[in-house]
């Protein structure tokens, strides 16, 4: 095939004698041609199995980079779910530890309040019944000052007024009760 | 009672009859105890241990000498110079219920602001034993706080007609 062509070629060219700037001489075309079928297969042979293979790895390494990243993103995402669920978590117990503290404070506010009232209550019982108790005991005390007083008031008036005469019928009247009463 | 309470009673008596004067020892003994008993410093005097027995006895001579039987003095002086002057009343109260057991009577101590004459003394102790229907012997002591009335013991029962007693009484009814 190679040798017809040349010799078409041959013949081709006796008979063109002026070539035209434009359009190339036919041999050029089939030397251009034949380089480049030789060019398209040595490429087509040698290289395109090396730029498809490149091609492939990096697609694959495309596509990995594409499904790694799809992972870490999807894992990141996950994990920001978590985050958040524990930040949720987190606000949640703040807000729980912040309403029980809350409500222990107030319960203590509520005991201390309750305890001064109750200790405020006792002071005011405990004053009243030392304040009645001294009452009570400083009108004892009168009352045993006046009784005694009163007795030794009466101890003089019977001293001097009890005469031998008295003394004697105080005697008998004794003597007389006594032997009028049996034990 | 203790029994060398009992010993110091019996061994009293036992004087008293040996010497043939019972009644008499009797009220000197009573006598004694009572102003004993009434007198703060001559209590502490006899009961002092720091006092030498000799010189107790010196005071018990002073006090009884002249107006109380020698044997009386004795009896007084051996009880307090053996250092029992603290248990007198006691040993003394047993010796006249002892003596007044011995005549199947009951002894009486009456507190009187005054003193009582032999006929008063009788019908007291005439109307005590009625009351008590027992046999009572009356020893009377002279005793001012009860400023009137008398009071009686008899064992122990006490029959209170003093002023004393009243004003008591009347003292807490104020």
């Amino acid at each position: 095939m190679l040798a017809q062509i040349f010799v078409l070629a041959a013949e081709a060219g006796e008979k063109v004698e002026a070539s035209n700037p434009i359009i190339p001489e036919i041999d050029e075309m089939i030397w251009g041609a034949i380089a480049f079928v030789i060019v398209f297969v040595l490429l087509r042979w040698k290289a395109w199995p090396a730029i498809k293979k490149s091609l492939q790895d990096r697609e694959d390494k495309i596509t990995g980079d594409l499904e790694h990243a799809e992972s870490v993103r999807t894992q990141a995402d996950e994990e920001l779910k978590g985050y958040q669920a524990q930040l949720a978590d987190a606000r949640n117990d703040a807000g729980q530890i912040i309403e029980e503290a809350r409500q222990a404070a107030e319960t203590v506010r509520k005991d201390l309040i309750a305890r001064a009232e109750a200790d405020a209550q006792a002071i005011r019982t405990r004053a009243s019944d030392d304040i009645k108790a001294a009452s009570e005991r400083a009108m004892a005390d009168v009352q045993a000052k006046v009784s005694d007083l009163s007795i030794e008031l009466a101890e003089r008036i019977v001293q001097q007024n009890l005469d031998r005469a008295t003394q004697i019928q105080l005697i008998e009247n004794y003597i007389n009760e006594v032997g009028g009463t049996r034990r | 009672m203790s029994s060398r309470t009992e010993g110091y009673a019996d061994a009293a008596l036992a004087v008293a009859r040996a010497e043939g004067q019972l009644a008499a020892i009797e009220d000197d003994l009573f006598r004694f105890t009572r102003t004993f008993e009434g007198n703060d410093s001559l209590r502490m005097a006899l009961t002092d241990p720091a006092m030498p027995a000799a010189r107790r006895i010196s005071v018990v001579e002073e006090l009884m000498g002249g107006k109380a039987l020698p044997a009386s003095t004795a009896l007084i002086s051996a009880i307090v110079g053996a250092g029992r002057a603290s248990e007198l009343p006691e040993i003394v109260n047993t010796f006249l219920e002892k003596a007044a057991s011995e005549r199947d009577h009951e002894v009486a101590e009456v507190r009187s602001a005054i003193p009582l004459d032999e006929s008063q003394q009788e019908r007291l102790a005439a109307a005590l034993s009625q009351a008590t229907r027992k046999q009572v012997e009356v020893k009377v002591v002279v005793d001012a706080s009860v400023l009137g009335g008398l009071v009686a013991r008899i064992g122990d029962t006490v029959i209170d007609g003093s002023v004393r007693h009243r004003l008591e009484q009347l003292k807490g009814t104020i």
